[in-house]
């Protein structure tokens, strides 16, 4: 087990380095045009060339990846163009609001799509299945952005039940995060009920829950301790996975709501040309993707006990 | 009415102002801008104006009911950094220093410039040299007492080719160039102070030497980058939001850059006189304009930074909304390269000019909110405007002058644009539509400002925005004088280049319009530009918030801005 | 590729009977003849937009007008227009083509860059499947938005970039299933069958291991499909898809969206338009599923 979890974490790091090289290179191969973006478009070639000079730009490419690569490892994530501070003094506090928005959506989203695709998939076929899918289908066929307006449209303009945008100025207000919780998980929650009832419907479907369930033994009692210990090991990869969605699906959400998270961070950054805060971000992003895939695969290979990594 | 004492302490030629004025040959406008831009108290000027032509002058933003004391003053703004006013790019970054640091001079939401910090101003008759009395008895926050030292330090931090401020090039009359060699033995030219270009009169005057005439003094005193800090601000770290001293009614408190910023009132009497509010919180709603209408609608703000035109009829459907607007100078027009083919052929530019319907274009892209556009980029709001025959749309015409230009079939060509803010598509758009009925084929490019700006005065045929200067003259100078620093259209025509000089020599205003008009139909009838229209600003507030009017350059002015609740 | 087939005419007599014998099957599922139908509406649509378009899509004629308003030249726009006073119903119309040849297209390039990774990894095993496996997980670790994100505002945004981007970011997704597909399959007879009747390792792989795999792509390229049509939607409302004037179904809804919650005509058709096309793939895709696993 400890080897399996080592050759994991050094997969990890090799796909960390691999990441760091793309992202380097995408954004930064071009000096010209990485001084553009730090100094603006109205400066001289003089200046640029000047500000190349001091910062290094002049080394050979292969020099310059180490000394960006040895700044992030210990944690100079370089300045901000548009906000003119250091990137970790914005970065860390945006992910922890992030965190915030994604722990909440996940606490709604697992048990109610654990819910919803436990009574889909135990009587695949019934008219509660088929209620579910199709509700699940519907919801996840509408984008988020699409979602959100709607939201907006009822809940703010004109029923004038909830706040219209989430930035947290008078300190944490829970009533604000009830939309952006709302976007996310009637974007996502269709996707997860659908794994959740597939994996229920087949375990239903081995003989050993036919077995039980021909016994006699009341169906309650063999969907709670039978059944749904086995139909829970998909899902819960499934649900790991969803980090890496809801990293992507931030984006949409804060832009609509204002809310002063990672995903603003990255998207203005992108719009704004702001260097190091996007490859910042990205490497963050990418780092907590992989990290969730890397703890999704343990997970897997521990509560299943019929596969074993090799 | 014969000589007032006051104006033998004014420009010599303000009298002559104040008889054409009372004569009719020229508009009270025109007057109180000239003779305040010439160093009269708009106090004086606005009673002066009163007193010649019977009217009443009523600055805006009118009392509303009697003040209440309190509240805190939400208002949705971009927040940006809040470092050195000096060198800060954006208009937000300024409105965030403005409540903490003040200016010498106030572009007024009426257009007029009033000294701020400064009692009063006063030019040489040759507009080279600047007294300015500063306002006395004003204290900065740690004490200390406001004086001459403290602006001849700011005016030696901006004249520094080292603090990269941008009112080095507006006080560009107090500078030479130095060549001085680099690293590598080239050459590089930068500018510096003159050598006594501001002289310390006394502890409240301060006089400033300029090497050329000048009228925009006043202005640029009054523009974001000129707001004035402490004499020791460099030595405390150059930093506003570290180093928090200033002259203004409020102090920031709470500070996260992209997020908010959080002004308390200081605590005593502002020199201004009465404060209403006790906080102003600057929330920043980020670049999604829905988020900031539903922030409206659900009553998180009271006031926003500004109301893109798109908003105004989704403000308008939310209760307790009011839009406020205010006309302003600010433009954009779409250019020809007239260097470049086919736009050096003269006839096709006309063509196209003649297949435009300036008020059409201004309803459909801006809602009508704002005044038609007359190709020469001069605007009724300035004082030196002269009045041409209108410009009628005359699809025939276009199409005749077209064939005449060689393309009796019509033409096809590229039109580049920025994609935000969305009234310059939304223009761009109404334009491709309106000239291809005249067999103008134009393949729109909307692209986004980093490509868009490195290149913008290089596209052969592109949209700019412009904004707001004070006199007719400014940015022609910038934009359609030969070899000028923004010529995006690479127009060169010494006629053109010598009635500018002409203009710029004239103080009277009558003489100056003569010029003008014949300044403003040179370039009209060269169809350079296709200018749709003048556009207004807005800002929306709640009903709650009293005592505010709209400032052209979208200042914020909330010293006298109070909360009803 | 069952619509491409339900809509082409001239196609050769096999194929006629193939499609016939397709629709048959797809009548054993009620969702998949809805998500059919779904489909069909709106190829149908696209291809006769010239046809049913009541006003030209980028014509300026009455801003602001509610859904039902009469035109001033005659006619009425039924679902009102937009700020520049284009016919909102138009634009949807003309929409569809915007969205119809970029999400195919981008799902088709996606799945030649894809198919042919599958195929490659899983066939020749060995270093190359090491390699490209390693490079697609690489691929997958980006949060996807992020990917396009990072693709677009580097390359700029057009039509081609967001195919090439969309090439990029779901051509490793495919080459896993391909991948798996391959696994499974090329252990068969007559794969077997093949590689001793000397064929080139790429005829076997394209001739005989692709088309037995077919059943399972044909489900993920609905899904994706979809999938892409939400992504270019989303990429436009962030004001990174097509460039204007060209009407796009997100596009149209970021440039109202100011305007969404005092007019909302403007944001919940293209809305809808966005919604039922990628609600008619998915269904599509979840019926040819249970008709899968039923044979």
């Amino acid at each position: 087990m400890a080897i399996l979890i080592l050759k994991r974490i050094g997969t990890m790091a090799l796909m960390m380095l691999v990441v760091s090289l793309i992202v380097f290179l995408l954004l930064e191969i071009d000096k010209e045009s990485v001084a553009v973006k730090v100094l603006g478009v109205f400066t001289t070639e003089e200046q640029r060339r000047l500000w190349l000079e001091a910062n290094g730009y002049f080394e050979p490419l292969y020099l310059r990846y180490f000394s960006w690569l040895a700044g992030f490892v210990t944690g100079d994530l370089g300045e901000s163009t548009v906000f003119r501070v250091p990137v970790s003094e914005i970065l860390w506090p945006r992910l922890a609001n992030t965190a915030i928005l994604g722990v909440l959506a996940m606490l709604v989203l697992i048990p109610l799509s654990l819910l919803l695709g436990v009574f889909a998939g135990m009587r695949e076929g019934s008219l509660q299945d088929r209620a579910i899918s199709v509700v699940s289908i519907i919801t996840t066929s509408v984008p988020e952005f699409a979602s959100g307006i709607f939201l907006v449209a009822v809940f703010v303009v004109g029923l004038h039940l909830l706040p219209g945008t989430s930035t947290m100025i008078e300190g944490f207000d829970l009533t604000q995060l009830v939309l952006p919780v709302a976007v996310l998980v009637i974007y996502d929650f269709g996707y997860v009920t659908r794994m959740t009832r597939a994996s229920m419907a087949e375990v239903m479907m081995t003989p050993y829950i036919r077995t039980a369930v021909l016994k006699g033994l009341p169906f309650r009692r063999v969907i709670v301790r039978h059944a749904l210990r086995n139909a829970l090991i998909a899902p819960f990869t499934v649900i790991m996975l969803q980090i890496n969605w809801l990293l992507s699906g931030v984006i949409v959400v804060e832009l609509l709501f204002a809310y002063k998270g990672f995903g603003t961070l990255l998207l203005e950054a992108a719009l704004n040309g702001d260097i190091f805060v996007i490859e910042a971000c990205t490497m963050v992003a990418v780092f907590v993707a992989v990290a969730t895939q890397t703890i999704a695969d343990l997970g897997y290979t521990l509560l299943n006990p019929r596969i074993r990594f090799t | 009415m014969s000589d007032t004492p006051w104006w033998k302490h004014t420009h010599p030629a303000v009298p002559e102002l104040a008889e054409q004025l009372r004569d009719g040959k020229i508009k009270r406008r025109d007057f109180l801008r000239t003779a305040t831009l010439l160093g009269v108290s708009a106090t004086a000027a606005y009673t002066l104006a009163g007193r010649l032509t019977g009217e009443t002058a009523i600055p805006r933003a009118v009392a509303q009911g009697s003040p209440k004391k309190g509240g805190n003053l939400r208002v949705s703004m971009f927040v940006k950094p809040v470092d050195d006013p000096a060198i800060s790019e954006w208009s937000e970054t300024g409105n965030l220093a403005r409540q903490v640091v003040e200016p010498l001079a106030q572009v007024g939401t009426d257009f007029v410039t009033r000294p701020y910090l400064m009692e009063s101003w006063q030019a040489s008759e040759d507009l080279k040299t600047w007294t300015l009395k500063l306002r006395q008895g004003v204290k900065w926050s740690n004490g200390d007492d406001f004086g001459a030292e403290d602006v001849a330090f700011n005016f030696e931090r901006w004249l520094d080719p080292a603090t990269g401020s941008s009112n080095q090039s507006r006080f560009a009359g107090m500078t030479h160039v130095v060549t001085k060699k680099d690293a590598e033995g080239k050459d590089v030219e930068s500018r510096v102070a003159n050598e006594g270009a501001v002289e310390i009169v006394d502890a409240h005057t301060v006089r400033l030497h300029l090497a050329n005439a000048e009228l925009a003094v006043p202005e640029s005193l009054g523009d974001y980058p000129a707001l004035i800090v402490h004499r020791h601000f460099s030595d405390e770290g150059g930093d506003l939001s570290k180093s928090r001293v200033g002259t203004g009614p409020f102090e920031l408190t709470d500070y996260a850059v992209g997020e908010r910023a959080v002004m308390r009132r200081r605590e005593g009497q502002h020199w201004t006189g009465d404060v209403y509010l006790d906080q102003i919180t600057y929330i920043d709603t980020g670049g999604d304009k829905s988020a900031e209408i539903a922030a409206f609608a659900s009553g998180q703000i009271d006031i926003n930074d500004r109301t893109g035109v798109e908003q105004i009829p989704a403000m308008q459907q939310i209760p307790g909304l009011i839009v406020h607007d205010t006309p302003t100078a600010q433009t954009g027009v779409a250019r020809f390269k007239v260097t470049e083919a086919p736009f050096d052929n003269k006839k096709l530019r006309q063509a196209f000019q003649a297949a435009i319907d300036h008020a059409r274009i201004l309803d459909l892209a801006y809602q009508n909110n704002g005044i038609p556009g007359e190709d020469h980029h001069v605007s009724p709001a300035h004082p030196d405007y002269a009045e041409l025959p209108p410009l009628k749309q005359d699809i025939e015409l276009s199409k005749k002058l077209l064939a005449e230009a060689g393309y009796p079939d019509g033409i096809e060509f590229d039109f580049v644009c920025v994609n935000s803010p969305q009234w310059e598509p939304n223009t761009c758009q109404a334009i491709v539509e309106m000239v291809r009925a005249a067999g103008f084929r134009l393949n729109l490019k909307v692209t986004p400002g980093e490509t868009y700006w490195p290149r913008w005065d290089d596209w052969p045929y592109s949209f700019t925005s412009w904004t707001h200067r004070a006199l007719g003259t400014q940015v022609p100078n910038l934009a359609y004088r030969s070899g000028g620093v923004w010529n995006e259209s690479s127009y060169s025509n010494p006629e053109y280049d010598a009635l500018l000089d002409q203009a710029g020599g004239t103080i009277d205003v009558n003489e100056r319009i003569k010029i003008m008009a014949k300044l403003e139909k040179i370039l009209q009838d060269d169809a350079v530009i296709t200018q749709p229209f003048w556009r207004s600003v807005f800002v929306t507030t709640t009903e709650k918030v009293k005592g505010f009017a709209v400032q052209p350059s979208l200042e914020h002015h909330y010293n006298k801005v109070w909360l009803d609740t | 590729m069952m619509t491409e087939q339900v809509v082409g005419e001239t196609a050769p007599p096999s194929v006629v009977r193939q499609t016939v014998r397709s629709i048959g099957y797809l009548k054993e599922s009620p969702v998949a003849v809805i998500g059919t139908a779904i489909v069909v509406f709106w190829s149908l649509v696209a291809i006769l937009a010239p046809l049913i378009s009541p006003f030209e899509p980028t014509a300026t004629i009455l801003p602001f007008a509610r859904p039902l308003t009469p035109a001033p030249d005659g006619g009425r726009f039924l679902l009102g227009t937009d700020q520049l006073g284009r016919d909102i119903l138009s634009r949807i119309i003309w929409g569809s083509r915007t969205v119809l040849i970029y999400a195919p297209l981008a799902t088709f390039s996606a799945y030649l860059v894809g198919v042919m990774m599958g195929l490659a990894a899983g066939y020749l095993r060995g270093s190359t499947d090491s390699v490209l496996s390693f490079v697609s997980n690489v691929i997958l670790s980006f949060p996807v938005l992020i990917l396009y994100i990072l693709i677009i505002t580097t390359i700029g945004p057009s039509g081609l970039n967001v195919v090439i981007a969309v090439t990029f970011a779901s051509a490793p997704g495919i080459m896993r299933i391909v991948r798996g597909l391959v696994l499974d399959l090329r252990n068969r007879e007559y794969v077997a069958a093949a590689q001793t009747r000397g064929e080139s390792a790429w005829y076997i792989m394209l001739c005989e291991i692709l088309p037995n795999a077919r059943g399972p792509l044909v489900v993920d390229i609905c899904l994706r499909l979809g999938y892409v049509t939400i992504t270019i939607g989303t990429l436009g409302f962030l004001g990174l898809g097509l460039p204007p004037p060209r009407p796009d179904w997100g596009g149209m809804v970021s440039d109202i969206r100011a305007l969404a919650p005092a007019f909302p005509h403007m944001a919940v058709f293209p809305c809808l338009a966005i919604s039922s096309l990628v609600l008619g793939l998915n269904l599509l895709a979840d019926g040819l599923r249970e008709i899968s696993l039923r044979d």
